[in-house]
């Protein structure tokens, strides 16, 4: 076939045309296609339950959403990558930054992991929502002006409530004070916070033992030993992780709990493992950001808890919440960004117009603060083994506030918890 | 009934360990289409090439001990671990960005501790040199953990961005070690990887593998065993601060899961995956390692299971890893040589 000028003039036109016509039309396209987030969490190890109780959560809240129009009108699909230590994690993360082209990445539990996976983030310039990971060096916030990391609320805040209802619920009733906790900066921030509070309130206590087992110790007999030959009057516990429910069956063998008050201001994740027979009543029990049995439950939680127990046949704790608390943050300020300029935002975008949106979380309602750390709502209280499950509920529940629970922006956290108006 | 247990540290391993000129042409014809990744491949793919040239440098290090020498160290994480610290203490804390700096420092460092190591491991052979060397490793990673007013414990500690050449290059992370950082860490590992083959070649290498063999003998016609060992460790240690220094700046941090026995349990898979035997087998074994954990990890969260059932199947039926299964199919095909 003989191409003439005539016809080459034609078909440059053409193709002129439909260049400047799909340019035109690229911002539409793409909005035609779903929206990609990543999810980054534990799925194996210490942390995989935890890890999957958030993943179920978004799951269900993907469904829910994109029957309701997905976000701003797109729908939306999951990326699931597993969170292990810092080093592949963040492989991890530039995976679904660099090859699964997300649009946010949101996860992360471990402190240890965010650490390292946050300043990548920002180089990358990648919109991260954490559930439960902080910035932290200890107590110290080592992002403060983040442009695109979200961080959950302050790691102190289950230690400073518990210890605050230790004070409420127990004052005058234990002189002998000791304190098993996991062995990494966590734990020891969370015993020192409960050892300084105790002290603001004038509460007369003589630490008998501290006790530093690895996470994930499975064999605690020689800690327990170490706890009951102390004869402590009250025991205060940060652990969390799977060990939680082997110390308090190894603990409950040893007769340590015998007339011992107790203090566990994160038990709530291992919820369904604590069994009644061998839990004591009368715990300070924290159930952090989400008590699946409140009373009061918005229809929200309500659906979710029905739904989460028909479906795996156990109750969700709050890494649930922080799941959900994040994608319904992340919802609510890309439809506010589009709504401000009118067209699909950016992820910088986006990530400034969230802060100060309130959102219904399940276990109540949150937002960002303009540093963007998470404030949410905290529940605990003494449990009771008098309910229907085989597990323990709360007796009472005491409810306060992030605000009231971690330090102001860009505070010293030691300073803080000395002066601080505290809620008890 | 025959019972046929692997006995990697010792003869079957040793009898196999021929070197022969192909490796490092294997080696270098990897560095070439190395270096012509970048111009085809995602910068995805090219970020997953740079914990392989780490992994490889320190790989090269971990078999003058396995492959030449015939020791199994459990504890070689150890070594990556000081050198990632290092590179961090010196970014974070004393504001040096130099990397050829913290290469010399980590080099100094690596072969400081491993002199104080070896002087006490390379004493014994077989289980109780794998045992000690895990020992040392798990005293580290315990240092790492639980001081962490100077390591920063679980969170590990930061390494910054360094200079390369005295020059700071602009742009976001992924270009920098995309670009200059991916062609100077390859630089680096096609220079070792020379260095490395001269050693094996050279009357320092020959004696290491107249140790394997049988120390007695090689002591008999004078080869200092101790010296040698001891010489062996301390290189190999440097290899591995080097490997651990460019996997410390590829992820941006330092953290004591580098210097855990898990992460000595992959060099050793990695080893024996690409085979020992071989000068660039486990070269080949980090490159496979690291390819086949990213997408395993992508498409299943059973992936350590996966590992774990190649890492069966590959004692059971390539015992020689995959570059001495190659080749022994050409030698194969080349009338049974």
């Amino acid at each position: 076939m003989k191409l003439t000028r005539r016809d080459f003039s034609r078909l440059a036109g053409s193709g002129l045309v439909a260049a400047a016509i799909s340019k035109l039309f690229a911002p539409a396209l793409a909005q035609n296609k779903p929206l990609r987030i990543g999810i980054i969490a534990p799925r194996s190890g210490a942390a995989g339950t935890a890890g999957e109780c958030g993943i179920r959560a978004v799951q269900w809240a993907t469904e829910r959403m994109n029957k309701e129009g997905g976000i701003a009108g797109r729908k939306f699909e999951l990326v699931i990558e597993e969170e292990t230590n810092p080093k592949d994690t963040i492989e991890r993360l530039r995976r679904l930054i660099l090859q699964e082209k997300v649009d946010a990445i949101h996860g992360l539990i471990s402190t240890g992991v965010s650490l390292g996976v946050a300043p990548v983030a920002e180089e990358e310039q990648a919109l991260v929502v954490m559930w439960d990971g902080t910035t932290q060096d200890g107590v110290k916030e080592m992002m403060p002006n983040s442009k695109y990391v979200f961080r959950s609320t302050d790691n102190e805040c289950e230690a400073v409530m518990g210890s605050l209802l230790a004070v409420k619920h127990f004052k005058g009733k234990f002189k002998r004070v000791a304190g098993i906790n996991p062995d990494y900066s966590y734990g020891r921030n969370n015993w020192e916070a409960f050892k300084q509070i105790l002290a603001r309130y004038g509460v007369e206590t003589e630490f008998v033992v501290e006790q530093w087992p690895k996470i994930g110790t499975m064999d605690l007999t020689s800690h327990i030993a170490a706890l009951n030959a102390a004869k402590p009057d009250l025991i205060f516990s940060s652990m969390l992780f799977a060990d939680l429910p082997v110390f308090m069956k190894q603990g409950h063998a040893a007769g340590l709990f015998n007339g011992v008050k107790m203090v566990l201001p994160a038990a709530g994740w291992q919820i369904n493992q604590l069994k009644k027979e061998f839990t004591p009543e009368g715990i300070i029990f924290g159930h952090n950001t989400l008590y699946f049995d409140h009373p009061q439950a918005s229809p929200l939680q309500k659906a979710f808890v029905q739904d989460y127990m028909d479906r795996y046949k156990e109750a969700p704790h709050w890494e649930a919440d922080r799941a959900y608390f994040a994608l319904a943050t992340y919802k609510a300020g890309v439809e506010a960004a589009q709504k401000a300029g009118g067209k699909w935002p950016t992820q910088e975008q986006v990530a400034e117009a969230m802060p100060g949106l309130e959102v219904e979380s399940l276990g109540g309602k949150g937002r960002f603060r303009k540093d963007k750390i998470a404030e949410q709502v905290f529940y605990q209280g003494p449990s009771t083994n008098t309910n229907k499950y085989d597990f323990p509920t709360l007796a009472s529940i005491d409810t306060f506030q992030a605000e009231q629970l971690q330090k102001p922006p860009g505070a010293d956290f030691w300073e803080w918890i000395k002066t601080a108006k505290m809620p008890v | 009934m025959s019972n046929q247990s692997i006995d990697i540290g010792s003869e079957t391993v040793v009898r196999r360990t021929v070197l022969r000129p192909n490796g490092l042409r294997v080696l270098l014809g990897l560095t070439v289409i190395m270096a012509l990744l970048p111009f085809i491949a995602s910068p995805y793919v090219l970020l997953l090439m740079l914990p392989f040239i780490g992994y490889s440098i320190a790989l090269l290090g971990f078999n003058l001990l396995f492959g030449n020498t015939g020791l199994l160290s459990f504890g070689h994480a150890l070594f990556l671990g000081v050198g990632a610290y290092t590179a961090a203490a010196l970014t974070s804390k004393f504001g040096v960005l130099s990397f050829e700096l913290l290469l010399l420092v980590a080099t100094l460092m690596s072969a400081l501790v491993s002199l104080v190591v070896g002087a006490l491991c390379v004493r014994y052979t077989r289980i109780f040199f794998g045992m000690l060397t895990l020992a040392f490793g798990m005293l580290f990673h315990s240092f790492l953990f639980k001081f962490y007013y100077i390591t920063g414990g679980d969170q590990g500690m930061r390494v910054l961005r360094p200079l390369l050449l005295g020059m700071e290059w602009r742009g976001g992370k992924t270009a920098f070690l995309t670009g200059p950082f991916y062609y100077y860490a390859l630089l680096l590992f096609a220079l070792l990887g020379l260095v490395m083959w001269r050693i094996t070649q050279s009357p320092f290498g020959l004696h290491l593998r107249a140790i394997r063999e049988n120390a007695g003998k090689a002591a008999y016609v004078g080869v200092q065993i101790f010296r040698m060992r001891l010489a062996a460790f301390v290189i190999s240690a440097v290899y591995g601060g080097i490997g651990g220094t460019i996997l410390a700046v590829t992820t941006g941090l330092a953290d004591p899961e580098l210097a855990y026995w898990t992460h000595s349990g992959n060099l050793v898979f990695m080893a024996v995956l690409g085979g020992s035997g071989t000068f660039a087998g486990p070269a080949i074994g980090a490159l496979v390692f690291v390819v086949l954990q990213d997408f395993v990890m992508s498409i299943t969260q059973y992936w350590r299971f996966v590992m774990g059932a190649v890492l069966v199947l590959l004692v059971v039926f390539m015992p020689q890893g995959l570059s001495g299964t190659v080749e022994a199919l050409v030698n194969r095909r080349q009338g049974g040589r």
